[in-house]
């Protein structure tokens, strides 16, 4: 029986090339896109749930007062993980994690190679406990046994060692601290959070000896006993400071947050100075199962459509088969198998595209995903599931509405009724093109609001400026002499020593208007000196910049401000904030030197905040970058001669350096990644509900074939009867445009929340998306209408 | 085996009602061989269709084989057609996308009839109407004579007590409508009972008993000889 089903739909399939061919493509590429962003999406959800302890583990978050803006922070003062171990009884273990230098870049020397290491952590031994580490070289245990250990993960190894063995080898860090490797452990998961290259002890350095509870900078990892109430956790932990911090000082953690480590992957995007790059987001998750949903659900409307479009051709088979014998059930089954066999044969092709695919997809959604990751169990199940999903739903609309045509069809008594199928079938047109609209004016305002970004006057120009690290300069003289050789060098428009990049590794700190004001306004802050305005072409509004160089014996801090911290401080103009002084925490009395115009050092979906540069001497923060601004029509001579002057003048230092405009473009990657989904996505979704249409669109202009035969005897046009033909499905496309604007009018909105600078949604985009809906419909529609229309009315009118 | 009597048919659409069978009455007994005749519209083909189950009367009885059947549902008539009712029409009918021997097949398909005896079967009956060699080309593969005896061998696979034929000689050649009479009269000689449906006196001279209809009443009856 089930052969006989299997045979006779087989047989159909093949009978019927054309509608065979675009349901198959338009499943396959459903199931294809379905599959690939599924598989990205349960990836994202995998995040660090190998680890064995991983329901255990928590990451404790700060709330932080109204003077850091209420913001959650991932890290803690050095002082609080001991105190966790030491009072709450609940907490099994506690690891600090330290990256080396605040963040910078470490410059590591081995015998023969020196290079950067951007990997390099310092944490408790504890971390070995909280997270498996499975080592290659040396033991776990023993890992920090001696003083000045390193362990190192395999690809650094190789990175430092090559193939050889890296136990009991030495490296040197910044010039200035020797290591040996005590182990080598096997690179951590892709999917783990935690992401470190290399890790020493904490306890080697001061940063973990002098615990204090002022610097905030040391993500904490507690392991929790399992069954422990971490509400409870929680609070003890919170009470700690108010045991801990006297009330005279500055309390700007008001409450700790334990963050499961699971957790953290997806829900860290408004969690500041966490230190994993790995960090994804749930709407993303979110956007890609619903993007994903909606490809298969168009895929299978399509199968719907086309499968019941065809209802005219195969009702004389099922009257046969009914005046034969077959009951409904019979029939059911004949369909059901039908849909079975065909959407076999897509997932096949869709699942083997998956894997031709993967590499652009990568490139596209920007999820690495390994292939091994296609062929997983949850991945092999889930194709199961939807193939059964797919065959029951796409199949049961055609099942039943044609299981139940009557055998009276045979006799010519029965005219199909078309209007109830119709109304469905047009819903499902309707159902296609809606969603695509909305993926269409998706994409268009995603690429306006990136275009917008792109273009956004900053406040400086970062495009023609260079940065390259200093901070393994072994001396002041070394930078001030490669200094002084750029200066010469042509192409070279000026040179500035700084703290930082904008946006990268600033100081967070606040100022004050003088004695009056308690709670101080948060800015950020980075050393430098007076030739960072020409160099960033800053925009001077008031004063002169801050001193180029300073004297040995002055003792004043000279600040360079933006006009938030004018507008902060309440002066009416930048001039009047001339000369003032105003306290900072670099030093009790700064004075205003200049002020410039606000720039946005940070992406723009943040808003500009206070930001001062400053010259003083005895600085805390360290110059750790140079700023070149260049202007050369040979760029790789260009780099290649600064590279040689680095190397003439800090010989033990590695070279490395990057372009601030393309630091600032990565700023926007992931909303690049989200362009460039929708866009692919949008026009998958247009493609397949295209495919649909045109197979509407030929059983219908088939369905018609003796109308338009009579029309043409009795006279008309062949373009007037292209025009009938087209006119109604145009009026489809125009109810999908009327339902689509509004959801994505909203939709766009919401997202668009996320930026402080941001378009507003215009009517062109919907205008376009309309457009394009409709112009993709007639081209699809026009082929079929012509050809009926062109057809000879003879033919037509005997073919009853 | 048949009996019907005051059977009414109607046709609405919101402004018309057409009456197709008026107060209808008739009678076949079994091994009979009858023929319909009337011009178009006269309730032939509907009478044709109550008398298959395919269609139920609004009014009036209808008495298959001591069973008042009028009244059936759906899947009741559909039962009771299957185990016993063969069709043969004028366009054939037959499935584009199965050979011979699966056309034929298929009602033993739908009545559970197993495998091996399907085989058996239906080599049988194409044997019979000389299809043999035929058993693995498609229907359009055939002329219409030798579709038409695939047709009539797919309605007697089941060995019903009644074929219903509705013109079955209408897309036919001389020759070819000879030949497809000559088989319903053998069927007919070994026992079946077959009421058909045609616009041919030439055919209608294959049976015992003609009925002709018009605007869905009884007119005549003759009896051949």
């Amino acid at each position: 029986m089930i052969k006989n089903y299997i045979k006779t739909a087989w047989r159909n399939i093949a009978a019927n090339k054309l509608f065979a061919t675009l349901n198959i493509a338009g499943l396959a590429i459903g199931i294809c896109v379905c599959i690939t962003l599924f598989a990205c999406a349960s990836y994202e959800l995998s995040f660090d749930r190998m680890y064995k302890n991983s329901n255990n583990v928590y990451r404790v978050n700060a709330q932080t007062s109204g003077e850091f803006n209420y913001k959650v922070w991932a890290q803690l003062p050095g002082a609080a993980g001991p105190a966790f171990i030491r009072d709450i009884p609940a907490i099994k273990q506690v690891a600090r994690v330290l990256k080396h230098d605040f963040g910078a870049v470490a410059s590591l020397k081995t015998e023969n190679k020196n290079l950067n290491e951007k990997g390099l952590y310092l944490a408790d031994s504890a971390i070995f406990k909280i997270f498996d580490f499975t080592f290659t070289e040396g033991n776990v245990h023993t890992a920090f046994a001696h003083p000045k250990s390193v362990v190192i993960s395999e690809s650094a190894k190789r990175r430092l060692y090559g193939n050889e063995t890296a136990f009991g080898k030495i490296v040197y860090i910044d010039n200035k601290d020797t290591l040996h490797v005590s182990g080598v452990y096997k690179d951590l998961p892709a999917n783990s959070t935690i992401d470190f290259d290399m890790i020493r002890n904490i306890m080697d350095s001061w940063a973990g000896k002098d615990a204090y509870w002022g610097n905030s900078s040391y993500e904490t990892y507690c392991l929790v006993q399992p069954g422990a109430n971490v509400g409870r956790v929680q609070k003890q932990a919170t009470a700690l400071i108010n045991k801990y911090i006297p009330k005279k000082e500055n309390r700007f953690i008001t409450s700790f947050i334990f963050q499961p480590l699971t957790d953290i992957h997806l829900y860290s995007a408004d969690i500041r100075a966490g230190y994993s790059a790995r960090i994804g987001s749930i709407g993303t998750v979110k956007a890609l199962l619903f993007l994903s949903f909606l490809v298969l659900a168009i895929a299978c409307v399509n199968y719907m459509n086309l499968a019941t479009a065809r209802s005219q051709k195969r009702a004389k088979g099922v009257g046969v088969n009914k005046v034969l014998g077959a009951d409904r059930r019979h029939l059911l089954a004949q369909f059901y198998i039908e849909t079975a066999v065909l959407s076999l044969i897509a997932i096949v092709i869709g699942y083997i595209g998956c894997f031709v695919l993967q590499p652009f997809f990568q490139n596209i959604t920007g999820i690495q995903l390994n292939v091994s990751e296609l062929s997983s169990r949850p991945i092999l199940l889930s194709l199961l599931l939807t193939w059964i999903v797919i065959t029951l739903i796409a199949g049961s609309y055609p099942a039943f509405a044609m299981s139940r045509i009557s055998p009276l069809v045979l006799m010519n008594k029965l005219k199909l009724k078309h209007s109830a199928a119709d109304f469905i079938r047009k819903s499902l047109v309707v159902f296609q093109f809606a969603s695509s609209i909305v993926l269409i004016i998706s994409v268009i305002v995603i690429l306006q609001q990136i275009n917008f970004i792109r273009n956004k006057d900053l406040g400086y120009n970062p495009k023609g400026i260079v940065s390259v690290s200093i901070k393994s300069a072994q001396n002041k003289q070394q930078v001030s002499d490669f200094i002084n050789d750029l200066t010469g060098m042509a192409g070279v428009e000026s040179a500035t020593p700084s703290q930082s990049i904008p946006g990268d590794i600033e100081s967070g700190k606040s100022i004050k208007k003088l004695l009056t004001d308690k709670e101080g306004y948060p800015v950020r802050t980075c050393n430098t000196n007076g030739t960072i305005v020409k160099t960033m072409q800053l925009k001077l509004l008031a004063g002169t910049a801050i001193p180029e160089t300073i004297a040995a014996g002055d003792t004043n801090c000279y600040l360079l401000v933006n006009e938030s911290v004018v507008k902060y401080l309440g002066y009416k103009t930048p001039q009047d904030a001339i000369g003032r002084y105003v306290m900072s925490e670099m030093m009790p009395r700064s004075i205003i030197k200049g002020v410039v115009k606000d720039f946005n050092y940070q992406s723009l979906k943040s808003e500009v905040g206070g930001y001062i540069y400053y010259i003083m001497n005895k600085p805390h923060e360290s110059l750790n970058t140079l700023l070149i601004r260049y202007n050369t029509r040979d760029l790789a001579g260009f780099m290649q001669e600064v590279q040689n002057k680095f190397k003439a003048n800090l010989p033990n230092s590695s070279f490395d350096y990057e372009f601030l405009d393309t630091h600032i473009q990565n700023l926007y990657e992931s909303e690049k990644h989200t362009a460039s989904t929708a866009t692919v996505f949008s026009m998958l979704a247009i493609f397949v509900a295209c495919l649909g249409l045109f197979g509407l669109a030929a059983s219908i202009a088939e369905r018609r074939t003796k109308e338009i035969g009579i029309r043409k005897v009795l006279g008309a046009s062949v373009p007037g009867i292209a025009r009938l033909l087209t006119s109604d499905f145009l009026k489809l496309v125009i109810i999908s445009i009327l339902i689509a604007s509004p959801i994505a009018w909203y939709m766009m909105n919401k997202w668009l929340t996320a930026f402080s600078y941001r378009i507003n949604v215009n009517a062109w985009a919907f205008i376009a998306a309309g457009v394009m809906a409709i112009v993709f419909a007639l081209l699809t529609v026009s082929s079929h209408a012509i050809k009926a229309a062109m057809a000879n009315p003879v033919k037509s009118l005997r073919s009853e | 085996m048949i009996k019907i009597t005051d059977l009414e048919k109607y046709y609405r659409t919101e402004e018309v009602e057409t009456i197709a069978l008026n107060k209808l009455s008739m009678q076949v007994n079994t091994g009979e061989f009858v023929a319909i005749m009337g011009p178009s519209g006269c309730g032939k083909s509907t009478l044709l269709n109550i008398l298959g189950m395919l269609d139920d009367p609004d009014g009036g009885s209808y008495v298959f084989n001591g069973v008042e059947v009028a009244h059936f549902n759906e899947r009741k008539r559909a039962d009771l057609r299957k185990h016993n009712i063969g069709f043969v029409f004028q366009s054939f009918n037959l499935i584009a996308e199965l050979t011979v021997f699966e056309n034929v097949e298929l009602p033993l398909i739908y009545t559970g009839v197993p495998s091996s005896e399907r085989v058996k079967r239906v080599e049988e009956v194409l044997d019979k109407m000389q299809i043999m060699h035929r058993r693995n080309h498609y229907p359009q593969q055939l002329s219409g004579g030798q579709q038409q005896r695939v047709a009539i061998a797919r309605a007697v696979v089941n060995k019903p007590k009644l074929i219903l034929a509705d013109e079955p000689t209408g897309n036919l050649d001389s020759s070819n409508g000879n030949e497809v009479m000559e088989l319903l009269t053998d069927l007919n000689e070994q026992g079946t009972t077959i009421i058909m449906v045609t616009h041919s006196e030439h055919d209608a001279r294959y049976s015992h008993r003609i009925i002709r209809l018009l605007d869905g009443q009884t007119v005549v009856e003759n009896i051949m000889i």
